[in-house]
């Protein structure tokens, strides 16, 4: 059934398996895979369980997402870290009406916005490349330049995995011309911020389907995008060059991936192939 | 018949022991008349003595490449009891102040909405670690130690030149120094009160026990150490020596369940406080460097849980920032409700744009200072800089404001140090050591007195070849003995756990598609 206010609900399964070449021992892990509730999104249900079985604990961080950490001390060939959650999204509401630039200018410097216009190590960009920007977006709104600015990166940086890494910067990607939706989120946050508009990289879900049916399970990503500042704080896809909405989950906010990784672990041992990864969607109302 | 001070020149600074030349202070009169008879040649002999004796004990720093004798002039600095009453106060108080900082800035952030103190000060911190968001320390403590580098002006008075609230180091030598004077200069001491610094290991090992988390009936503290090869290895095994407990590193540690426990031959035992002699950066490899092997992983999840308490906490760093010095004085007014019993040296911020250019204008006059510069390193002093390191200096101020703070450069007080056979005038400052432990802010009385060996130079750290005198504080009463430390039984540090052959440490991550 679908309610009449375009709302939906999703069930979504995360699993990660990693596989290691010589036993693993002394691992610590910090997983990030469970959705926010928002205005516009209710977590209804979240877990996450790992294999071998391990105690979890939980927490949430400065960011606002919920962490959920575990160790595992002794030998291990595999692991497996599966989050399940159910997930209501609405349809977005309108966006703010835009302010002006010397209105996000003045609110940006006097207060914890400024956290989002400051450059990251990752989401530093050539000056030539903002002045670039510039010059694309001139007399343009503040909206209307976060869709410009995202269209000039979704139109140099294609998509296409396995063209970079978890550790790939703004700059690489820009000069490569490849990438995936990481890279695209941080060239494009990277040139707001540079432009002065304060934002953010947003770690999540996208359901593959706008109308899928019902109780099948379709194969899925997680996925990032960006949120910028206009008066509120406003979901922009550049990979998919639209607004964020109701096919969007969003898990975790911060200055670039390194503040929302879903999975970041330390441990002894020898690495394996790299970690298979599947998510998988499932439309319930 | 001349003697060592014949000839002793004043400098164009205060000079600690005489007013004027032939004319002691009243607190130097018992010292001078001490050392006065003694011939250069039996000086220069003692000075040798103890400087092998320092060699024996491992009492040394590293100076270009190599090791040597803790350096230890002859002649103690002394502070009465109203001048140690003056710097106990203005001690406590920063930090006081600073603590009040720290809880703000990794909470409500008051003074920032305010205006008290800009947001980007935080917020463009490298050492803003909001890895720390959450955490509520035990007691309120986030400076368990605290150093304060004060120096003395041309008029006598005490300013603060640095707030050191991480890892401050420098308490051994306090401690060893006495103990090389007592031994060669046993005279020296019958003539005053000068209260003792013994005290130290009590008082560290009591605030430390105090801080542990809540509910912990019988905490154990042990001394976390990069290792042997850390210039102030010397320092952490000492302390934990005197306190009696047990020093380990990184892989003397594990993080199981999210505690952490010491693997020892009786088996694993939990810790609840870590006296941790690392920085930030390489406590934990899963929320900071990766590549750190000298940290133990796990240990800011468990601090973070509230099972182990970090000691300094992490994070302090953005409250000893040297651009967030330059606001403490406000910070002691908006927290504290008081003034500032100790200044600040005068300081402009390049920061701010009309200070940047004051500073540009007048750069040849002032002291220039890396914001995160340690030991000295990076301070280029206007008045005695030649021009390419002045347009040098211009340069990267212009490149990086928010890097450099600039200060009128201070005459540092002066005191008598042994120069070849006399006694010569040399700048010294001064490091007291406070220890919080939740109730009370304690300053050891004395602190580590910094010499700048060469003639006419104001930069005093060891690391920059500089020496140190023993501190001594005059009572007026009777001293308090500190209780006795028991040393307990100690379980042994079991040997070194190593991984399966070849194995590493490896960093997960999962890309984002």
């Amino acid at each position: 059934m679908v309610t009449d206010k375009g709302i939906r609900r999703l069930r979504i399964r995360h699993e990660t398996r990693v596989s290691y070449a010589q036993a693993a021992v002394s691992s610590h892990n910090e997983v990030r895979m469970t959705p926010l509730t928002l205005p516009g999104q209710t977590t209804l249900d979240g877990r996450v369980t790992v294999g071998p079985a391990a105690a979890t604990w939980s927490y949430w961080d400065y960011w606002g997402t919920q962490v959920t950490g575990f160790d595992l001390m002794d030998p291990h060939s595999d692991l497996t870290i599966t989050a399940s959650s159910l997930v209501e999204t609405a349809p977005p509401g309108p966006l703010p009406g835009p302010p002006g630039w010397a209105e996000v200018a003045e609110r940006t410097a006097r207060s914890r916005l400024l956290e989002f216009a400051i450059p990251t190590a990752r989401t530093t960009v050539p000056a030539e490349l903002i002045a670039h920007a510039r010059e694309v977006t001139a007399g343009l709104d503040p909206h209307e330049t976060a869709v410009a600015v995202s269209s000039l990166v979704a139109d140099r940086v294609s998509y296409l995995p396995g063209t970079t890494g978890v550790n790939t910067s703004a700059a690489e990607a820009w000069e490569q011309g490849t990438g995936v939706c990481q890279d695209i989120a941080h060239v494009t946050i990277a040139l707001l911020r540079g432009l002065g508009l304060p934002s953010r990289y947003v770690s999540g879900y996208l359901h593959p389907e706008k109308e899928a049916e019902l109780h099948r399970p379709v194969a899925g990503q997680s996925h990032a995008w960006i949120e910028y500042w206009a008066g509120d704080w406003c979901g922009y896809d550049p990979t998919n060059r639209t607004r964020a909405d109701e096919s969007h989950v969003v898990v975790g906010r911060g200055r670039d991936y390194d503040d929302v990784p879903p999975h970041k672990g330390v441990y002894r041992g020898v690495a394996g192939g790299p970690p298979e990864v599947t998510v998988e969607f499932t439309r319930v109302a | 018949m001349a003697d060592i001070f014949d000839a002793y020149a004043l400098a164009d600074a205060w000079d600690e022991m005489f007013v004027r030349p032939g004319e002691v202070r009243t607190a130097y009169e018992p010292v001078l008349a001490a050392l006065q008879p003694i011939a250069p040649s039996e000086l220069r002999f003692r000075a040798d003595q103890m400087a092998r004796s320092f060699t024996d004990r491992g009492v040394t720093y590293a100076f270009a490449g190599e090791e040597r004798p803790w350096p230890l002039d002859l002649v103690p600095r002394i502070l009465d009891a109203l001048e140690w009453d003056l710097i106990q106060r203005g001690v406590g108080q920063r930090v006081r102040a600073l603590e009040a900082y720290l809880a703000d800035a990794y909470g409500p952030c008051r003074a920032f909405e305010d205006g008290v103190v800009p947001w980007r000060l935080l917020l463009n911190s490298p050492h803003f670690h909001r890895v720390t968001h959450g955490i509520e320390p035990p007691g309120g403590v986030r400076i368990h130690v605290a150093g304060i580098d004060l120096v003395r002006d041309e008029a006598g008075d005490f300013r603060v030149l640095e707030d050191n609230v991480r890892v401050p180091s420098g308490v051994s030598y306090v401690i060893e120094n006495r103990r090389a004077m007592t031994r060669i200069f046993p005279s020296l001491f019958a003539e005053q009160h000068v209260l003792p610094v013994d005290g130290y290991g009590h008082r560290l090992l009591a605030a430390l026990r105090a801080a542990a988390p809540d509910g912990t009936a019988d905490p154990r503290v042990v001394v976390l150490t990069p290792g042997p090869n850390n210039a102030a290895y010397f320092e952490h095994a000492l302390l934990a020596r005197l306190m009696g407990v047990q020093l380990v590193e990184g892989h003397d540690l594990l993080c199981r369940n999210n505690r952490v426990w010491m693997r020892t031959t009786r088996g694993e035992v939990p810790v609840h406080v870590v006296y941790r002699r690392l920085d930030d950066d390489f406590l934990d490899p899963l929320h900071f460097r990766p590549d750190s092997v000298i940290g133990c992983p796990g240990i800011m999840s468990a601090a973070m849980a509230g099972n182990v308490t970090l000691a300094n906490a992490v994070g302090n760093g953005i409250a000893d920032d040297k651009l967030l010095y330059t606001y403490v004085p406000d910070l002691i007014r908006y927290y504290l409700s008081e003034e500032p019993v100790l200044p600040n040296v005068e300081s402009y911020r390049p920061d701010e744009p009309e200070q940047l250019e004051a500073v540009l204008d007048l750069i040849e006059q002032l002291v220039v200072k890396p914001v995160d510069g340690a030991g000295g390193q990076g301070i280029v002093i206007g008045p005695k800089a030649d021009p390419d390191t002045l347009e040098r200096t211009r340069k990267a101020v212009i490149a990086n404001p928010r890097g450099f703070i600039a200060q009128r450069p201070v005459a540092l007080s002066t005191s008598p140090t042994l120069a070849g056979e006399r006694m010569a005038p040399r700048h010294i400052d001064l490091r007291p050591f406070a220890v919080h432990d939740g109730n009370d802010v304690w300053v050891l009385p004395g602190g580590l007195t910094r010499v700048a060996l060469q003639e006419g130079n104001l930069i005093v750290n060891s690391s920059q070849g500089g020496g140190s005198k023993d501190t001594w504080v005059l009572a007026e009463g009777p001293a308090e003995r500190p209780a006795s430390v028991g040393s307990g039984d100690l379980p042994e540090v079991a040997p070194r756990q190593l991984g399966p052959d070849g194995t590493t440490t490896v960093v997960q991550e999962g890309a984002q598609q």
